[in-house]
């Protein structure tokens, strides 16, 4: 009963905190003392607007948050479809690792973002040009952490497959795969983040639509309540997508365990 | 010994194949790109044309600034979000973990504004501080504040409480429970926490510099653009690959160094 006391007083002590923040916020804004940053009762208000409002940047939130979404899941899926099966391959089958990790190497430390530019160029400012550029940030932690996870796998365990007349594939599908999976879902959600932040900075640098396109209008018509707003639908949809992934993790792994 | 001998034969087979098997991918790249150069040379410029680049930088400065200038630029502002993100959000990060008040007050305020990626931050901070040298740090310091912070925060709730308890049987403050039992159990993920800043940062510099800059890696990368200078792109990628690869490698040095004396 003391245990459940003490957790009321913490949750209650952190709503009272994000409260007060806000309030803080209100009341600072309201004085003027915050400058160009609207109150958050301003910022709110931006936000209900935008849902049917396509002013500055020519879409509602609602269209842009699809545009962004679309975009994300294409170069999220593209980089976890790719990433990780190459990963777990790597790990198991020496020449494989022989023959892609020079390659893999040779990209992995240039950072997505710094591929912007050239695929602007070639590829042009598109859903396929954006997911292209999600991919190169995505495919690297999953490559990684899959190929960690089949490294890592108890050798024990593989023993005793093979004792009992495994085949080397049979091994490798039936108790390599499964024991990486906590590694690997570390490697997609490092990917999920990868991807959000580069859909950010990629809508920023080209874009003719989207959340971060709908950030880069407010500021150059100066409308800091519409980038504010915009940072804060970001902010929602990366949190409500990790929480998503929080569940399916936990279902895949408590899967592997029974 | 003929058995001997076939042995030894098909393991030089197997060597030379074991040697070029790696470099056949690259090769293969190298191949594409050769031809694809020779379809579209504008587009798409040889690895001799980006190597010729790559030495010009060295020699003829871009915006007052020779190729190491660039480096530093970028590596500056990396540093120094590195170095104010450590000396805040380590001993923010070890209060949230080990206080409960401070972890619900903090804690939480530092979780709401958490999903907001650093990149998400730069319009509003230059839209507040400008395009010089400061929004530029502070955009880095976002970004690798947050690593630096989550780590060190996790690692110091899942100390072992074994540990702890027995800190405790030996009569140890809080204080010493902290510095002595603690903080050296937590150091290992405090530096994966290090490392993910590290990349995380180098990251953000791009684009922060591509937004708007007067020297360093992403700002050679987007004068590449607004030039049409393709060579130079890949000259600024190709550098920024390896200036990651190097700081990843000091990491590691520092990483051993460090936790060697424990």
């Amino acid at each position: 009963m003391k245990a459940y006391d003490t957790k009321l007083k913490y949750t209650f002590l952190s709503i009272a905190t994000v409260i007060a923040f806000l309030l803080l916020w209100q009341l600072l804004a309201v004085t003027g003392f915050t400058g160009i940053i609207p109150a958050p009762s301003v910022v709110f208000r931006t936000l209900l607007d935008k849902f049917s409002n396509p002013n500055p940047d020519g879409a509602t939130l609602l269209k842009n948050i699809v545009i962004s979404l679309k975009v994300s899941l294409t170069g999220l899926l593209l980089g976890i479809g790719i990433g990780v099966p190459l990963g777990w391959l790597m790990a198991w089958y020496e020449p494989v690792n022989k023959l892609v990790r020079p390659l893999f190497e040779f990209i992995r430390p240039i950072p997505p973002i710094s591929w912007i530019p050239l695929t602007i160029l070639w590829v042009g400012i598109g859903l396929g040009a954006k997911a292209m550029i999600i991919f190169f940030g995505c495919f690297v932690p999953c490559l990684i952490n899959a190929y960690a996870g089949v490294k890592t796998t108890d050798q024990t365990l593989i023993n005793v497959a093979k004792t009992f007349g495994a085949s080397n594939f049979t091994t490798f599908r039936k108790v390599a795969i499964p024991s990486s999976l906590p590694l690997t879902f570390t490697g997609m959600r490092t990917a999920l983040n990868c991807a959000w932040s580069t859909l950010v900075a990629a809508e920023l640098l080209a874009a003719n639509a989207g959340v971060g396109y709908m950030i880069t209008m407010g500021r150059s018509v100066g409308r800091v309540d519409i980038v504010i707003a915009g940072m804060i639908t970001i902010g929602v949809i990366g949190y409500v997508f990790s929480r998503l992934f929080d569940k399916i993790e936990s279902i895949v792994v408590k899967w592997r365990t029974l | 010994m003929r058995l001997d001998q076939t042995t030894h034969k098909k393991s030089l087979f197997q060597h030379v194949v074991g040697t070029l098997a790696p470099s056949f991918l690259i090769i293969l790249l190298i191949g594409v790109w050769v031809f694809a150069s020779n379809r579209n040379s504008v587009l798409v410029p040889s690895p001799v044309t980006v190597i010729q680049r790559f030495i010009k930088t060295f020699t003829n400065p871009i915006n007052n600034q020779l190729i190491w200038g660039h480096i530093w630029a970028s590596l500056k502002r990396v540093l120094l979000a590195l170095l104010i993100s450590c000396g805040i959000g380590i001993p923010f990060g070890v209060l949230i973990g080990w206080n409960k008040t401070f972890n619900a007050i903090f804690g939480t305020l530092f979780e709401v504004l958490r999903p907001i990626p650093p990149i998400a931050w730069m319009p509003l901070i230059i839209m507040l501080l400008g395009i010089g040298e400061v929004p530029k740090v502070v955009i880095v310091f976002i970004g690798t504040f947050t690593p630096i912070v989550l780590n060190t925060a996790t690692s110091i709730r899942l100390v072992d409480t074994l540990y702890l308890d027995v800190g405790r049987m030996f009569n140890a403050n809080e204080r010493q429970l902290l510095f002595h039992v603690a903080l050296p159990a937590s150091l290992t993920s405090i530096f994966a926490g290090f490392r993910t800043a590290t990349s995380g940062g180098l990251m953000v510099v791009m684009a922060a510099e591509m937004i708007g800059a007067k020297a360093g890696l992403g700002f050679l990368i987007q004068r590449g653009l607004d030039a049409f200078d393709i060579p130079l792109i890949m000259v600024g990628m190709i550098v920024i690959g390896l200036v990651g690869s190097v700081l990843a490698i000091l990491t590691d040095f520092l990483e051993r160094w460090i936790t060697h004396g424990r």
